[in-house]
Parts: C-alpha cells; sequence; structure tokens
C-alpha cells in the first residue's frame, strides 16, 4: 500500500512534536525511523495508526485516512507497540492473537474456524505454540512482544508499524525478527521505529530521522549511516569501526 | 466439574428459597387454590425469588460493564455513586409525592434511573481532567459524589414529613417484598435486554478490557462502546434500584468470585456472572427471611454485611500495575 504523508503536525499537550513531515512510502517500501527520546516517533506511529488526531493530510493508495472507517484502517494498518499492558491477568496468548481477527470477523458472530487456523499458523511461525494457552501475565517481556507482532500479523494489513520491537528481544530473537522483517518486505510496506542502529544499518529502505526543530529524510538509509550523521544527530560521539560485539545481521 | 456441582446446588436452592419465611408452607395447602398458604406462595414468594433472581443478576452485571470499561476491579455502580444518584432520584420523587403511574413506569423509577445516569454523565465529564491513566481517581470522584448524595438526602429528610421520612427512610434500606408479579416482569425484560447487548458486545468487550489502544487499533469505536454500555446498565442498574432500593456490592463480589472459580477473563463469564449474580441475590434474601422472626432483616444489609469486609479484603490484596 503506498503512504503519502502531506505537512504533518502532531502536538501533545500544547508541545508540537512533529513538525510538518512531507513524504512518500512506495507500496512493498520501507521506512526506518530513528531520534533521540522524546524526538515524537511513537507520537508518528500513532498518527498513522489512527490513535491521534492531527494537523496535515495522511493517505493510503491516494485515499484521505480521515475518510476511512475505523474497521477500513484497521485492516489497513497495523500498530505494533513497543510494549504490552493489560488489565485481564487471564487472557490466553491464543485469545490475544484472535484479536487481530477482529476488523475481519462478520458482526454478531464467533470467530471462524478459519480464523482459529490463521492463529495457529502464526502461532507456529513465531514459535509460540507451545505458549497458546498461557496467560499474557506469565510471558516474558520478549515473549510479550513476540505475541504483540503474531497479532499484528493475524490482522493481515497491508501496512505494519513496529515501535522498538527489539527492545526486549534476545540476540537469537532479535536475529529471527530481522529475517522475519525481510520477508514481509516483499508483500507489505513496513515502517520501523528503533533504537538499534545495527537493525537499521542492514534493513534496505529509506530512512526518517526525527528532530523536534527539524525532520532528516534519506531515500536511502545508506546515506544516512555516516559517522558524521550519527555523531551530528544523535549528539553522542561514534565510530563505525568497531570491535564491540554487534548481532551479525544479514 | 465443581462448577456443575455449584449451579446444581445453586439451582436446588432456588427450588427451596420460596417455602422458607415466616409462614409455613405445606405440599398440601399447595395443591390448594383456595388456601391461604396457596395465595402466599403464588403472590408473594414466587415473585419474590424471581424479582431477586433478576435484580441480582443485573447488578452482577452491571459490575462486569463497570469493571471491563474501566479495566479495574474496583469499579462498580455501587461504587462509583451511580446507585446513589438513583436513591437521591427517587427520594426526591417520593419526597415530591409524585405517584403517577404508566404501565408500571412510575415517577420513582423515572426519578432514580435519570439520577443514575447523570451520575454516569458527571462522572465522564469530571474524568476528563483527569490524567488518563488515573483510574483510582475517578473512585474517589465516585465516592465523592456519593457522600454529596448522602447529604443532600439528609436535606431531603430534613425538609420531609414523618410519615415521608419514614418512606424515604424504608427505601433507602432496600427490600425485595413485592405482591404479584409485575414487577418481577420488568426486572426480567431489563435482564434480558441487558444480557443480550452485553451478549452481542462480547467481542468488543474483549478487546476493551486488554486496552482502550488496543480496541482502537483494531477498529473500534471505544467511545462510542464506552457510551452505550455504560448508559444501558446505569439505566437498569438505577431502574432496580428505585423499585427495590440501593442493594450494595452484588456487583463487585460476584464477578471477582466467579473469576476465582473459573480462573478465566471476566468478560468471557458472562452467562456464569448472571447465574451467580442472581442465585447470590436470592440466596441473601433468603437467609434475611429465614434468620429473622416478625420483621426481616432489610436486604441491603445483607449484601453490605458481606459486601463491605470484601470490598476491603479486595483493596488489600490488589497488585500493583
Amino acid at each position: 500500500m503506498h503512504i503519502k504523508i502531506d505537512h504533518l503536525h502532531c502536538s501533545y499537550e500544547k508541545n508540537q512534536i512533529i513538525n510538518d513531515l512531507c513524504l512518500e512510502i512506495k507500496s512493498q517500501g520501507h521506512l526506518t525511523v530513528l531520534g533521540a527520546n522524546g524526538s515524537g516517533k511513537s507520537t508518528f506511529a500513532k498518527a498513522m495508526s489512527g490513535l491521534l488526531t492531527f494537523e496535515g493530510k495522511i493517505s493510503f493508495n491516494q485515499q484521505n485516512i480521515a475518510t476511512l472507517s475505523t474497521n477500513d484502517k484497521a485492516k489497513s494498518i497495523a500498530y505494533i507497540p513497543s510494549k504490552l499492558e493489560s488489565f485481564d491477568s487471564f487472557t490466553t496468548v491464543e485469545d490475544f492473537v484472535l484479536m487481530g481477527r477482529f476488523p475481519h470477523k462478520e458482526p454478531f458472530r464467533d470467530y471462524s474456524d478459519k480464523d482459529y487456523e490463521k492463529v495457529a499458523d502464526i502461532l507456529e511461525e513465531l514459535s509460540l505454540t507451545h505458549l497458546a494457552s498461557n496467560s499474557l501475565h506469565q510471558l516474558s517481556s520478549g515473549q510479550q512482544q513476540l505475541t504483540l507482532i503474531a497479532q499484528a500479523l493475524a490482522q493481515e494489513s497491508q501496512i505494519i508499524i513496529f515501535d522498538e520491537p527489539t527492545s526486549n528481544l534476545d540476540p537469537k530473537n532479535a536475529l529471527f525478527f530481522s529475517k522475519l522483517l525481510k520477508s514481509l518486505q516483499t508483500t507489505h510496506t513496513t515502517i520501523l521505529i528503533t533504537h538499534d542502529l545495527n537493525l537499521a544499518f542492514h534493513i534496505k529502505g529509506s530512512l526518517l530521522f526525527l528532530a523536534r526543530q527539524k525532520n532528516h529524510y534519506f531515500e536511502s538509509s545508506n546515506e544516512f549511516f555516516t559517522q558524521e550523521n550519527l555523531s551530528k544527530l544523535y549528539q553522542a560521539p561514534f565510530t563505525l569501526q568497531t570491535r564491540s560485539p554487534g548481532l551479525a545481521y544479514e | 466439574m465443581s462448577k456443575y456441582l455449584l449451579f446444581l446446588s445453586l439451582f436446588a436452592g432456588f427450588i427451596m428459597a420460596p417455602f422458607v419465611g415466616e409462614a409455613p408452607i405445606t405440599l398440601a395447602g399447595l395443591f390448594d387454590p383456595n388456601s391461604l398458604e396457596f395465595r402466599i406462595f403464588t403472590e408473594l414468594r414466587l415473585p419474590r425469588i424471581f424479582l431477586a433472581f433478576f435484580t441480582g443478576l443485573i447488578l452482577a452485571l452491571g459490575g462486569l460493564i463497570f469493571q471491563t470499561l474501566f479495566r479495574n476491579a474496583l469499579m462498580t455502580p455501587y461504587t462509583l455513586g451511580v446507585s446513589s444518584g438513583a436513591v437521591l432520584g427517587a427520594g426526591i420523587a417520593i419526597k415530591l409525592g409524585l405517584a403517577v403511574s404508566f404501565l408500571g413506569i412510575n415517577t420513582t423509577v423515572l426519578f432514580g434511573s435519570t439520577g443514575a445516569l447523570l451520575t454516569v454523565v458527571l462522572l465522564l465529564f469530571l474524568a476528563r481532567f483527569l490524567h488518563k491513566a488515573e483510574h483510582e481517581s475517578l473512585l474517589l470522584l465516585g465516592i465523592a459524589l456519593s457522600f454529596f448524595y448522602t447529604s443532600a438526602l439528609t436535606v431531603l429528610f430534613f425538609l420531609s414529613s414523618y410519615v415521608e421520612t419514614h418512606q424515604i427512610l424504608r427505601f433507602t434500606m432496600g427490600s425485595l417484598s413485592i405482591i404479584g408479579f409485575d414487577t418481577a416482569l420488568i426486572a426480567f425484560v431489563l435482564a434480558l435486554v441487558l444480557f443480550t447487548y452485553i451478549y452481542f458486545q462480547r467481542f468488543a468487550l474483549q478487546i476493551i478490557s486488554i486496552s482502550d489502544e488496543q480496541a482502537r487499533l483494531k477498529g473500534i469505536n471505544t467511545k462510542k462502546a464506552l457510551y452505550s454500555l455504560l448508559g444501558i446498565s446505569s439505566v437498569a442498574v438505577g431502574i432496580m434500584v428505585s423499585i427495590v432500593g440501593p442493594i450494595g456490592f452484588v456487583g463487585l463480589v460476584v464477578p471477582h468470585m466467579v473469576k476465582k472459580i473459573y480462573q478465566k477473563s471476566l468478560i468471557t463469564l458472562i452467562t456464569p456472572i448472571a447465574l451467580f449474580g442472581g442465585f447470590f441475590l436470592l440466596a441473601c434474601d433468603t437467609l434475611s427471611r429465614a434468620i429473622s422472626s416478625g420483621s426481616e432483616i432489610p436486604i441491603g444489609v445483607v449484601t453490605a454485611f458481606i459486601g463491605g469486609p470484601f470490598f476491603i479484603y479486595l483493596i488489600l490484596t490488589r497488585k500493583k500495575h
């Protein structure tokens, strides 16, 4: 799905967080979003997925999302928050992933056998099958993060936004995630919000560095990864010749 | 298995309940339509157990809805002051002496349900000034409203005549004693409407019980769901409160106990909570008739004696999120 953002402004409690952002992501394209803490990365994701009000215009396939019904919006875009909050302590992993099927469910009907099959396949793919009947509160934060990803995959939206997906994942799962993201890129339009520069470096696509005063957009993420850019934008010293351990993303 | 045993014993209680009370009922009397025993059984006891059952069901479902929508185990129409709003409304109607009745809906019920609904509207309005995460503050607002209503009721007592005061006072204690099936029928219809509405919304409610954000991401209009569900449950609870008086803590105790028994999430337990709520109030009512002779203990007192300590237990054993 093609995404076009025109003059996006977002503010939160009278603070301007995102200022005049314009960009386009082609169908099956990818955008990586970087930025310091509080630079508006999650705000950007929430505006895209309809959780926040904003000024400006966002369109999916030339259709203004302000005119989309809430259900159609859910079918177009899935947002995976960085962590899970839940009041109910007995919701199981399977029930939770099944909720991703809600936008596709017929009103007043139970989830269909097809929905259950879909969920089973996704749990299998993410190696969560053995946890299916565990409650969310029994999971580690890494397992919770994978469960959130599973739910978004069940939603079958063409656009997926990952908000710091690897922040709680161990190296093996982080590597698994990068492979998953790459395979999704062939069929979906993806947006990755992260602080994991090593991961961002290995994901091809365009890149947006958010900063309160100015948005820095790079057509190709390669253009961003220079020592000068990193040090200047993050306001911290960087080196690209490193002997410190880094995960070998492919 | 123990669940079925539980419901079986509750059902047995349901069968036995109409035989408990001041006047003994014999089987012989039951088969003689002209006997006093028969009339007591059909015109007093039977309507009463049905009223108790459906009232308990409505109060338990009201608790379920409030707890799910606010994602907090302490939120019920009773603890948030919605019941108190209904009491004040009904009290005003009694004081004004407006006893106009239309299709079984009299002014007491009209004022009572309006009081409940206005309280919810007021709570939602005040909640807009709270920070999102501060659900406990909403509970404090509800308690503050309850205090205010109690004071207003005291003013009402002050302004009322001796007879009116007595009437209002009796009302605030709660009573399930009725004559004939009219009131029980109203309770049945309300229970049916409330149950059906919640049942059809159960998948959306399941997601709402996770978080507001999750629900909106799945395309649910959470504002619409909140307003409609709070509205319908408050009106149902308000109507029952204005008929039988404030009966507290059913909406707090029942969902929690059923959740403990089944070890499942609240919103997947709509039917057990409804049934158990009905049986719970019926048991409390039977208890109130069984342990006292002469005049019965007000039903609100019985549920409060069970629910009060339970409320304290819930507060003390809460998990911090």
